[in-house]
């Protein structure tokens, strides 16, 4: 990760947000170089040397129309980068591979698989694990159980809340096998802080033995690989 | 501009026939100078209690473990910083110095309604004693963030802390809209004759448009109290999903005020600025029209993009509020270019003030950028509820607030007591508290691009421990570099050098009284041809701004 640039993305949607970040990154980058450097030429340029004062000029049309048009069109194009990456970001895939059941509770996860209705719990000291097959979109559906959560994949460049009475849908394609840590970010009391997860992603040959174990063993904590 | 000649003379307030002295005098007064200083020592002394509470914050998350506290004290102490900072400090302390410098700004002998004006502070005081009273209840006080999103804070956390909390804040919120009631009557019916609008000075016009902004969205914050305590103490289900009630509305009211508090922060901060450079490049205000209309294009925009903290529920149409949160950084960068404008081939003075002023458009600038990734949506999904936004906001909060308030401490201390505060501490404190904040926030970008969520006790991910203990460190140096200008401030209020009524050659009109002004501010009031009557006197009719035959003087 170069100093300042978004994290490598692990999902086909997340590299739409990595590149809008880096495209962001580089045009504050410039913007932050020019204000500083004029400030800092300010500093060294027009100390005070004597008691003349300076000319006392009020203002410069032409100067100011530039310095309000120019930023409105760089804005305009930030906007225009923001549509682009927001329509991959929230297109649903037409025909996700997968639909999890995912369930933010005071504090932990539930992730139950709609097809098999294989589920993976987590609690006190138990970390609960999301397995996924690489390269297939997966749909999660989201709803918290109590007060509002937040499901985040930091590697996914990735969250969406958890809130009571609300049901968020959105797909994820990983497209690298790992294992990616996940947490809650939403303050959501005492033990906040202890709400995590991980994302598994694995072939699709390991997904679908993990799947028959998982399904046969009815409620596996932590399934084997 | 129609000129204000034909506008009625400030009222005097009745003169008291035997002056009481001391406390009681502190007690009893509604003299706005007085009840100003009131405002700026009781919410300087919160900011003291907030940023002790903040010093715990880096001391926990220094490493990863939970060393110096529970997660529930922990929680609590996050809670009681952002409420204390946000709700008690940020936007008080420029009420404060609105009180004490409007009225001087623009010739009056008071605010409006001095009686009010006085009830506002004791609500204010009150209000934050309540909140206050929570560290010393069963349960202690609030844990739920300075947010209080329900169903946490209504149904989850029951005991007395958070009751205290809401109505703290509920009494604090209307102190805030009777305040705004008297300035904003103050600046449009009591200017001196002469004095037009597009003749205030900046401050005056950065407090008139902060005071609308807490007009319309302080009633949004009081009712979100109420509907808080009344979900709290009677089932009223405003915000239960399960009985028919919504959450996200929840957010979407509390935002549409939280968001207008920003500016409602920042706003007079600007006006500060605008001040400071101005005196110490020796130049008029490059755009004064400009800046004056920056102001109203944020404040109007600042209504429309409220759920830019709400892009991550996946339930608010997201181009809408995207766009308008972009385009707010328009004019935010209009005023940027424009004082770096006044300072172009100005002759800069670089006193404590006027580098707090600096600095504040460097960090600034950091913080309005960081805002504008935050408004697209994409990219907010990555980062938002992270150490990013942490660091964005702080980026504002403390670079811009505290830089300002500091410049503004700078410059108007010898005006507030009529001594000056010593050039060489604000120069060490100005450098401590410039490495210090950078030390603290921003590497806190860095980790949160990474993952690191906010408002979490403990971290088990061990590549975040070096940019946590950076940050530590860099809260230490500023905890120092604020404690040394308490330090300057409790010499210089006794045994300041005398400052005389104009130490820095300023150019609004609270520069031609003396310093600490009189009881009804001034003895002469010179003509006002400009935005720079103080300057226009010193230099004399041929480089005043406008010549105004109109205007006469009231001497």
């Amino acid at each position: 990760m170069a100093a300042g640039c978004a994290p490598r993305s692990v999902t086909e949607q997340g590299r739409a947000i990595e590149g809008a970040y880096n495209l962001f990154l580089y045009v504050a980058a410039v913007v932050f170089a020019l204000v500083s450097g004029l400030v800092v030429w300010s500093v060294v340029r027009y100390r005070r040397r004597g008691d003349e004062l300076p000319e006392q000029t009020h203002g410069h049309n032409t100067l100011e129309l530039l310095w309000t048009l120019i930023p409105t069109v760089i804005v305009l194009g930030l906007f225009w980068v923001t549509l682009q990456a927001q329509d991959e970001v929230q297109t649903p895939a037409s025909r996700p591979a997968l639909t999890v059941d995912a369930t933010a509770f005071q504090w932990s996860w539930r992730f139950r698989y709609e097809d098999s209705g294989a589920e993976v719990a987590g609690g006190p000291g138990n970390i609960p694990e999301l397995v996924v097959p690489v390269g297939q979109p997966v749909r999660v559906r989201l709803r918290s159980a109590d007060v509002v959560h937040s499901f985040y994949v930091p590697q996914a460049l990735f969250k969406r809340q958890a809130i009571p009475g609300v049901t968020n849908e959105f797909d994820l394609t990983f497209e690298k096998v790992g294992i990616y840590h996940g947490q809650c970010t939403q303050f959501c009391g005492l033990a906040h802080a202890d709400m995590m997860f991980r994302v598994r992603v694995v072939s699709q040959g390991e997904f679908q033995s993990w799947m028959a174990s998982a399904t046969r063993s009815g409620a596996p904590g932590q399934p084997g690989t | 501009m129609a000129s204000t000649t034909d506008l009625p003379l400030p009222a005097l307030p009745e003169a008291q026939p035997e002056k009481p002295a001391g406390i009681v005098d502190w007690v009893t007064t509604v003299d706005h100078k007085k009840i100003g200083i009131l405002y700026i020592v009781t919410s300087f002394a919160i900011f003291l209690v907030g940023g002790f509470l903040a010093l715990l914050v880096r001391t926990e998350l220094a490493r990863p473990g939970l060393q110096t506290m529970g997660l529930n004290t922990y929680n609590q102490v996050f809670s009681m910083h952002g409420t204390l900072m946000i709700f008690l400090f940020a936007a008080q302390v420029s009420t404060g110095l609105a009180n004490f410098l409007v009225p001087l700004q623009i010739g009056a002998a008071d605010v409006a309604f001095p009686r009010a004006n006085a009830m506002s502070y004791w609500l204010y005081l009150f209000g934050s004693l309540i909140v206050l009273s929570s560290f010393f209840v069963a349960g202690g006080p609030a844990a739920a963030g300075w947010t209080a999103y329900p169903p946490l804070s209504t149904s989850y956390l029951q005991g007395t802390g958070m009751d205290l909390w809401v109505i703290g804040l509920a009494v604090v919120g209307i102190a805030g809209i009777l305040g705004a009631v008297n300035l904003v009557t103050t600046i449009f019916r009591l200017r001196v004759p002469g004095m037009t609008m597009f003749r205030m000075p900046l401050f005056t016009w950065g407090v008139l448009v902060n005071q609308l902004l807490i007009l319309f969205a302080f009633p949004a914050l009081t009712a979100t109290l109420a509907m808080l305590l009344l979900d709290r103490k009677f089932g009223a289900d405003f915000f239960e999903a399960a009985v028919g009630g919504s959450q996200v509305l929840y957010q979407h009211i509390f935002w549409f005020f939280g968001h207008p508090e920003v500016y409602i922060i920042i706003l007079p901060i600007f006006g500060v600025i605008s001040e400071v450079i101005p005196v110490f490049a020796r130049k008029p205000l490059f755009g004064y029209r400009a800046m004056v209309f920056a102001f109203f294009a944020i404040a109007a925009l600042s209504f429309g993009v409220w759920a830019h903290h709400m892009f991550t529920t996946g339930v608010v149409y997201l181009p809408y509020f995207s766009l308008m949160s972009l385009l707010i950084a328009v004019p935010t960068g209009v005023k940027v270019f424009n004082w770096i404008g006044t300072m172009w081939r100005g002759s800069i003075r670089f006193t404590p003030a006027m580098l707090m002023a600096m600095g504040f458009i460097l960090v600034f600038v950091v913080g309005g950028i960081t805002g504008v990734f935050l408004a697209s949506p994409p990219i907010d999904f990555a980062v938002n509820d992270t150490y990013y936004v942490v660091a964005h906001f702080h980026y504002i909060m403390v670079g811009g607030l505290l830089f300002g308030m500091f410049a503004a401490f700078y410059f108007w201390f010898p005006k507030l007591t009529g001594r000056r505060l010593s050039e060489r501490l604000g120069h060490w404190q100005f450098w401590t508290f410039l490495i210090g904040f950078n030390l603290t926030f921003f590497v806190q970008f860095l980790v949160g691009l990474d993952g690191m969520p906010r408002r979490i006790a403990d971290y088990q991910i061990t590549r975040w421990t070096s940019a946590n203990e950076v940050s530590t460190v860099g809260s230490y140096l500023l905890g120092v570099s604020v404690l040394l200008f308490l330090w300057d401030f409790l010499m210089s209020v006794r045994r300041g050098r005398p400052a005389g009524d104009d130490p820095w050659e300023g150019n609004s009109l609270e520069w031609v009284t003396t310093s600490p002004p009189p009881h009804h501010n001034f003895h002469h009031i010179p003509p006002i041809h400009s935005e720079r009557p103080a300057f226009d006197r010193r230099h004399g009719e041929e480089l005043a701004g406008v010549s105004d035959p109109e205007s006469k003087d009231r001497g």
